[in-house]
């Protein structure tokens, strides 16, 4: 493999996105080639700064205002004036019908998309924190143990961040009902936020298809978040992002069987 | 070393401050939007990156409210499945490019061919050394944002949608190039502000 050939692939090679046969020749290339090593080096470093120090900018709420405004007016044509009557008829039947989705919706809803929901929820709710986390990590054996006399169960996760998933830290937070454990995780600029609660009484996806560790899950997708739910002993794991589905799942593998 | 762009969006704009903008008649006349409510969900990101490719908060925020009234105004060409991420940037970027053309038009224009040549000029060296290294991570938020923007208009959108996490299908949508080209070019993007930031972070 040539150097100009092996430089384009580094990057790649470090997240693990590569092939295997081109994962391999760069395997043998690298070791041997200290100019495509200093050139890994330098690349991995400016990786870890723009997802350190580039500032994080959020859109301005006067832009939000105005593009969601635009957003939801209605593309519908002018309507009859027949059709406008029928319309507004619906429209109070919608109503009524909706008061009722909204007095009844938690049972109403189908298994899942409540859990679902609220996750998406929580985790926005991290994100507008000024400080999304209450304990800084300086590891797990850090954050778990500042959760003891904050909650009435220990939230079993071994997993204290790696290089890709780096731990940013820890807060007590809620989940539906109930009181949760709240890692916040980082990948690249994104923030991955796993709530873990009691996992009885919650109305649980009815399909679990996805492998996570020895527990089975269920990935749902909602407003552009991804999000894993799974069950492990009496314990519940929600994992939210807006980070590929594949990173998900990835964290979600290192987190189960905690000690 | 090419110098940072800033380009004024304010034509795109009917008139009175972004605030105040109304792109009503043409888009109202749809029969009916397919476009996902997701959409919006992109809003920071797309923000972001118009930061980056405007170098100004007002002009940026005029190309997002422009991409939104575009991305709105065309939804019935928005297929079903397709990636809404890839196309919202996809419209930002083209938007972006067509200031720029207009501009270059103009008598005192500068062109995107002017930074892409810049960038092609860049002779790129290994760094030299563990003192390149350290100065390269010593680098704060003001130096970094210097040294992107005096990268091309399309370097710094591949370095910052990828940081985004674009994959590279959806970078290669949004560039209208191959998957290819769009490793090379992210390569060479990042290689190059690796060099520019040595000389912003001394």
């Amino acid at each position: 493999m040539e150097c100009t050939e092996a430089r384009t692939l580094l990057l790649a090679w470090r997240r693990g996105t590569l092939s295997a046969p081109l994962r391999a020749a760069l395997e043998v290339h690298v070791p041997e080639c200290e100019s495509c090593r200093h050139d890994d080096a330098a690349d991995s470093a400016l990786s870890k700064l723009l997802e350190r120090s580039l500032p994080r900018r959020r859109a301005p709420e006067s832009l939000r205002r105005a593009v969601a405004a635009k957003w939801d007016e209605p593309y519908a044509p002018r309507l009859s004036r027949a059709r406008a009557v029928a319309r507004s008829v619906g429209a109070m039947a919608l109503g009524a019908a909706l008061t009722v989705l909204v007095l009844f919706g938690w049972h109403a809803r189908a298994p899942g998309e409540t859990m679902v929901a609220e996750a998406v929820s929580d985790h926005l709710r991290v994100l507008y924190r000024d400080r999304p986390v209450e304990v800084e990590s300086g590891g797990i054996h850090q954050v778990k143990p500042w959760f003891e006399g904050r909650l009435d169960f220990a939230p079993a996760v071994s997993f204290g961040g790696d290089a890709d998933f780096p731990l940013q830290g820890g807060s007590v937070g809620y989940f539906v009902d109930r009181k949760a454990a709240t890692f916040v995780f980082k990948r690249r600029l994104h923030l991955i936020t796993l709530f873990v609660f009691r996992a009885q009484g919650l109305p649980w996806p009815a399909v679990a298809s996805e492998h996570i560790g020895q527990a089975r899950g269920t990935l749902r997708t909602s407003n552009g978040f991804h999000v894993l739910l799974w069950r492990d002993g009496d314990l519940g794991y929600a994992l939210v992002s807006d980070v590929d589905e594949r990173d998900l799942k990835t964290l979600a593998s290192k987190i189960p069987n905690g000690g | 070393m090419a110098s940072s762009s800033s380009v004024s969006l304010s034509f795109l704009l009917p008139v009175g401050p972004a605030d105040s903008v109304c792109y009503a008649p043409r888009v109202r006349e749809k029969p009916e939007s397919p476009l996902p409510s997701a959409a919006l969900d992109h809003l920071d990101a797309l923000f972001r990156l118009a930061r980056h490719l405007t170098g100004d908060d007002a002009d940026a925020q005029d190309l997002v409210q422009e991409t939104y009234a575009r991305a709105y105004g065309a939804g019935l060409r928005f297929g079903v499945g397709s990636n809404v991420r890839a196309w919202l940037f996809r419209i930002l970027r083209n938007l972006f490019i067509d200031a720029y053309r207009r501009r270059r038009n103009s008598p005192i224009g500068e062109s995107l061919g002017d930074e892409e040549s810049a960038d092609n000029a860049v002779t790129l060296e290994p760094l030299r050394g563990d003192a390149e290294l350290e100065r390269l991570r010593g680098a704060v938020a003001e130096d970094i944002e210097a040294a992107l923007a005096s990268l091309s208009a399309d370097a710094r959108t591949v370095v910052l949608l990828d940081l985004e996490g674009l994959t590279e299908t959806e970078l290669a949508e949004v560039l209208g190039c191959s998957v290819g080209t769009v490793k090379s070019r992210l390569s060479r993007a990042r290689a190059i502000l690796r060099t520019r930031l040595l000389d912003y972070a001394r």
